[in-house]
């Protein structure tokens, strides 16, 4: 009977989008634990504000969801998390919200709570693009090439502008240091 | 002057990042003030970055993928409704049309007046224009029916 096979089709259909969404829920739970975190503090450090990472984070995980392409691989997607974030920070550094760094709260031990206040002090000297690349290439462990595709900046002008940030870092955590 | 910094240092910060020296890397590192100075820096950004991932509460993998979901069907609902608009405005038109059309037919024989001022179109030109609508309310029709089915599955997942 027609009527019986439309229904067979249509619950079979029905199965394979569940199938499906579950299977796609599973690998983005993957990718989410692999890289929420290491997002997160970059979120954190870069823009100065936990609250601000909080609502880019899952700014970021939604637009993956709704423009990934399925055959990226796993370094790929991580770098084109990084690129959707970095444009997040950049969208909301041009709306000029949020340009006062906020005190997260407590770090832990008391060595935990020094280490932050002075990469927090050393950071909020440093320019938006600075705190990026710094983060992008000593915390992450990117290379120039990795860097320029998550910020969308030329790939030989990573260096130079690296070796500035680098500079400006130094100058403001080296004092702290030298009196250690 | 272009700024130059230290040819190993991509190397010596890699190294650190995988934790993996080779005995002239480490040596390297160790005399370079360069390279040292980046390593202590580097230092400094992972440790605040551990204490961040410690510090951070992040939500649910789940509640993202749904938040997800149910803004991709939002931003569907809005294409078709702004796809339903322009047939609107389109169907108005064609209506506008036919009434014409309509009017130069009846014309002749009611309004002479009318029919003067309406020679200039001719009946084929109206039928070109109706079938042509014809086919975009089809068109259009489909689009919707077959968005509405694509959503109905995806409702159906969870």
């Amino acid at each position: 009977m027609p009527a019986m096979e439309d229904a067979r089709a249509i619950a079979g259909w029905m199965t394979k989008d569940r199938e499906q969404t579950t299977a796609g829920e599973e690998g983005f739970r993957r990718i989410y634990e692999a890289t929420s975190r290491p997002l997160w503090g970059y979120l954190q450090h870069a823009s100065g504000r936990p609250d601000v990472a909080d609502d880019l984070l899952q700014e970021t995980f939604c637009r993956f969801l709704e423009r990934k392409s399925p055959a990226m691989d796993e370094d790929q997607t991580r770098s084109y998390l990084f690129r959707i974030a970095t444009n997040l920070l950049h969208d909301r550094f041009r709306s000029r919200e949020d340009t006062a760094v906020e005190e997260p709260g407590d770090a832990g031990t008391e060595k935990d709570e020094e280490t932050r206040l002075d990469v927090q002090a050393a950071m909020r000297q440093l320019k938006p693009r600075e705190r990026e690349l710094l983060w992008l290439a000593y915390v992450e462990g990117m290379n120039h090439t990795e860097i320029a595709a998550a910020t969308g900046l030329g790939a030989m002008s990573i260096r130079i502008l690296l070796f500035r940030a680098r500079q400006r870092a130094s100058e403001f955590l080296r004092p702290r240091r030298i009196v250690q | 002057m272009k700024p130059k910094d230290c040819d190993q240092l991509t190397k010596v910060i890699q190294a650190q990042h995988s934790r993996e020296w080779s005995p002239e890397l480490r040596q390297h590192a160790s005399h370079c003030d360069e390279c040292s100075d980046a390593l202590s820096l580097a230092d400094a950004l992972q440790d605040a970055a551990r204490i961040a991932e410690r510090q951070s509460r992040l939500p649910d993998a789940h509640w993202i993928f749904e938040k997800a979901r149910r803004r991709t069907r939002e931003m569907a609902m809005k294409r078709i409704a702004r796809l339903l608009a322009a047939m609107r405005l389109l169907a108005a038109v064609y209506a506008v049309a036919a009434a014409g059309w309509l009017l130069h037919g009846f014309a002749p024989t009611q309004f002479p007046e009318l029919a003067t001022a309406l020679r200039g179109v001719s009946s084929g030109y109206a039928r070109t224009g109706t079938l042509a609508a014809l086919a975009c309310v089809a068109a259009g029709l489909l689009l919707v029916l077959s968005g509405r089915a694509r959503r109905r599955g995806l409702g159906s997942g969870r």
